[in-house]
């Protein structure tokens, strides 16, 4: 397909083989373009190990979204107080 | 390393153009914004209180349609040819949309800053909203219809490419940006036909005198139609970099295609009907109108929170193949040194929180706490002013490369920039929030009042008054530095590899997307049908009641106290015969008067 013509499977990449609990396979330095990772864009050439679909659990994200839904949840209980306890109701009828 | 500059040429010459268009607008309405900002906080006036609103006229326009809007345009170019891989289909059609929305854009800007010169008989101090029956120069309309055609152009030349596209390949999947982009587009089309009907049968001939008044409910709800959706055709292109580019500048791959276009295809279908929200204080709409409004606006949280899950996901996905580990330690795996990348990330967190203030506008009873209080601006400076306008000066500092052949001149420079956007946006809104809470109201030179204090539960007005000042300041700083760095990328010499320009797969690729969610005429349709079901009956009421044409003559409209006087000396005379009336008194009350008025 044209459209993938630019892409690759992201298997690209890292200076230090097999780095810390690596649990993919290591990958080999292929073109990266700044060994430090910090020209922009160049975020891959710090991976040190390959992640794929069935091997990616998303613990993190469930954890910052907990902690989202957490402080909306806590702001929803505070905004009853500031709207209905801390005056009069703004709508009658 | 072949770049796009290198394979489009033509494609990347149209979106620098309008990435320079959109960057000319980002500092003139930059520069508006602070002096905003330091005049209602009363910490620096430099200009008249009533040019304070030609400014705000200006701040709107300039950023939120034009900044954006070309932003969007040249962005939308760049993904469809790199997804399709292929040239747009005529580079002329792509030119000619870009002059016409160019001069359109021209047209308002110099219609509402004609209002800085009194010796210009022109001004369109109509706000962002341009809401009647405050009235605007015809060419303030005239180019602002001229700028949505150019953007209907826009989105043709692009259904146009996807059309070439699909003859040569039609049993492939949309490419995931290009999909990005049609979709948006129809949103686009569907949602702008209520200001289109507004500016051009009601507000440019109304200008021009062709009709004598026009029904301001009825041009306000036409906006809004458009306004609400204008809010997502702002966000789509800062979605696009999220799922697209932010995956990749983490180090990771997108978690899932197709719920990437699910989230797309919800935008689709729900922009529309629910532009009513922003009306729960207009009266002349029943509840129950703005009740169904509310109800399909709390389903348009369903896109943005599962954006905020496939996102941050893709992120943490970076992360973890960059070495990664724990709960919350993964966070510091991510290459924070990378503006493009930071730039980015803050962005995602600032509109979290713009979530949580933006579902307080939405609920009808809670909207009643701070409506046209400064709370709103403090809403959307998060979410278009960060969400969107930060992601679009962090991506950048990636596309900018890419386009030009050029590395960035400074990276610890465009680092220091989205940072200081960050830090003088958490300043500015959270006051702005406060203050709204407290009834500060928006949208005025002078928000203070003689005989009252706002009351502060927490700090205090001065405080708010000068987190929104500094804020404000920084802010400017920042947009400042941001268009020093992007001058001297542009300034600079063509390299081979200027940036990592790659996007790897999805981890779930579009194979096991299903099909249906490709197919755009459906979801068209469907969008169609709820946008018939929402907005038939509460305009047939407005009509119903108010008229077509309504009665409202335009504003300001020239008032003359004579009339009054007479009228009250003819009482008085009435009411006690025979008593002289000191006629110089009644001279000195008309004069005094008409100073009041002017």
């Amino acid at each position: 397909m044209p459209a993938d013509a630019e892409t690759d499977t992201g298997d690209v990449v890292s200076s230090s083989s097999g780095g810390p609990g690596g649990d993919g396979p290591p990958v080999a330095d292929r073109d990266s373009v700044d060994d430090d990772g910090y020209v922009i864009g160049s975020g891959r050439s710090g991976i040190v190990r390959r992640i794929d679909h069935d091997d990616f659990d998303p613990v993190g994200t469930l954890v910052l979204i907990a902690i989202y839904m957490a402080i909306v949840g806590v702001m929803w209980v505070f905004m009853y107080f500031v709207e209905f306890l801390g005056g009069d109701l703004t709508v009658i009828g | 390393m072949a770049t796009f500059v290198d394979r489009f040429p033509e494609e990347a010459k149209v979106v620098q153009a309008s990435f320079a268009v959109a960057f000319i607008a980002l500092g003139i309405g930059a520069l508006f914004g602070v002096v905003q900002a330091l005049h209602r906080t009363d910490f620096l006036r430099i200009i008249d209180s009533v040019d304070y609103y030609t400014l705000l006229t200006a701040h709107g326009v300039l950023l939120a349609l034009v900044f954006t809007i070309f932003f969007l345009v040249g962005l939308f170019t760049w993904a469809v040819a790199r997804s399709f891989d292929r040239p747009l289909p005529d580079i002329r059609l792509t030119w000619a949309w870009f002059g016409l929305m160019t001069t359109g854009a021209t047209l308002a800007a110099v219609a509402i800053l004609a209002g800085l010169f009194p010796e210009i008989p022109m001004s369109a101090d109509v706000l962002y909203t341009f809401y009647a029956p405050l009235q605007a120069h015809p060419i303030f309309y005239i180019g602002l219809a001229m700028f949505i055609i150019g953007t209907w152009m826009a989105g043709a030349d692009w259904f146009l490419a996807y059309r070439e596209w699909r003859g040569e390949n039609p049993d492939d999947r949309i490419p995931l940006q290009a999909f990005m982009v049609l979709t948006t587009m129809i949103m686009w089309f569907v949602s702008t036909i209520g200001v289109a009907v507004s500016v051009v049968f009601f507000l440019i001939p109304w200008s021009l005198g062709l009709i004598e008044t026009v029904n301001p409910l009825l041009t306000r709800t036409l906006f809004w139609y458009f306004g609400h959706p204008v809010v997502y055709f702002w966000l789509m292109p800062a979605y696009l970099l999220w799922y697209t580019v932010l995956p990749k500048l983490a180090g990771g791959r997108l978690f899932s295609d197709p719920l990437a276009r699910v989230v797309f295809v919800l935008f689709v279908l729900l922009s529309t009907p629910v532009g009513i929200h922003h009306q729960y204080l207009d009266p002349g709409i029943a509840e129950g109108f703005k009740f169904i409004a509310m109800t399909n606006t709390m389903f348009l949280l369903l896109p943005s929170l599962l954006t905020a899950f496939t996102v941050v996901a893709s992120v943490e996905h970076g992360a973890r193949q960059r070495g990664g580990e724990g709960y919350l330690r993964w966070l510091g795996a991510l290459p924070w040194r990378d503006p493009a990348f930071t730039g980015m990330a803050l962005a995602g967190l600032m509109f979290a929180a713009g979530g949580f203030s933006g579902m307080i506008n939405a609920g009808m009873n809670i909207n009643y706490l701070i409506h046209n209080t400064l709370w709103v601006p403090g809403h959307f400076h998060m979410t278009v002013g960060t969400a969107v306008a930060l992601t679009m000066m962090a991506g950048t500092y990636w596309l900018l490369p890419q386009l030009t052949g050029k590395t960035v001149y400074s990276r610890p420079i465009g680092l220091l920039q989205v940072v200081l956007w960050f830090v003088g946006m958490v300043f500015m809104s959270n006051a702005m929030h406060r203050g709204g809470l407290l009834g500060i109201p928006r949208r005025t030179a002078e928000p203070q009042y003689q005989n009252f204090d706002f009351a502060t539960a927490v700090g205090s007005v001065g405080e708010i008054q000068a987190q929104i000042a500094l804020g404000g300041v920084l802010l400017f700083l920042s947009v400042v530095i941001f268009l020093f760095n992007v001058a001297a990328t542009w300034a600079q010499d063509r390299v081979d590899t200027p940036v990592d320009d790659r996007i790897p797969e999805p981890l779930s690729s579009s194979s096991g997307a299903p099909l249906v969610l490709d197919n755009l005429a459906l979801w068209t349709a469907i969008a169609v049908v709820l946008v018939v079901l929402a907005y038939t009956l509460p305009l047939a009421s407005i009509v119903t009641d108010g008229g077509l044409l309504g009665n409202s003559p335009a504003f300001p409209v020239s008032i003359s106290v004579q009339p009054v006087v007479d009228a009250a000396l003819s009482t008085l005379e009435s009411a006690a015969p025979g008593v002289p009336i000191d006629v110089h008194s009644t001279d000195a009350a008309v004069d005094r008067l008409t100073e009041v008025i002017r």
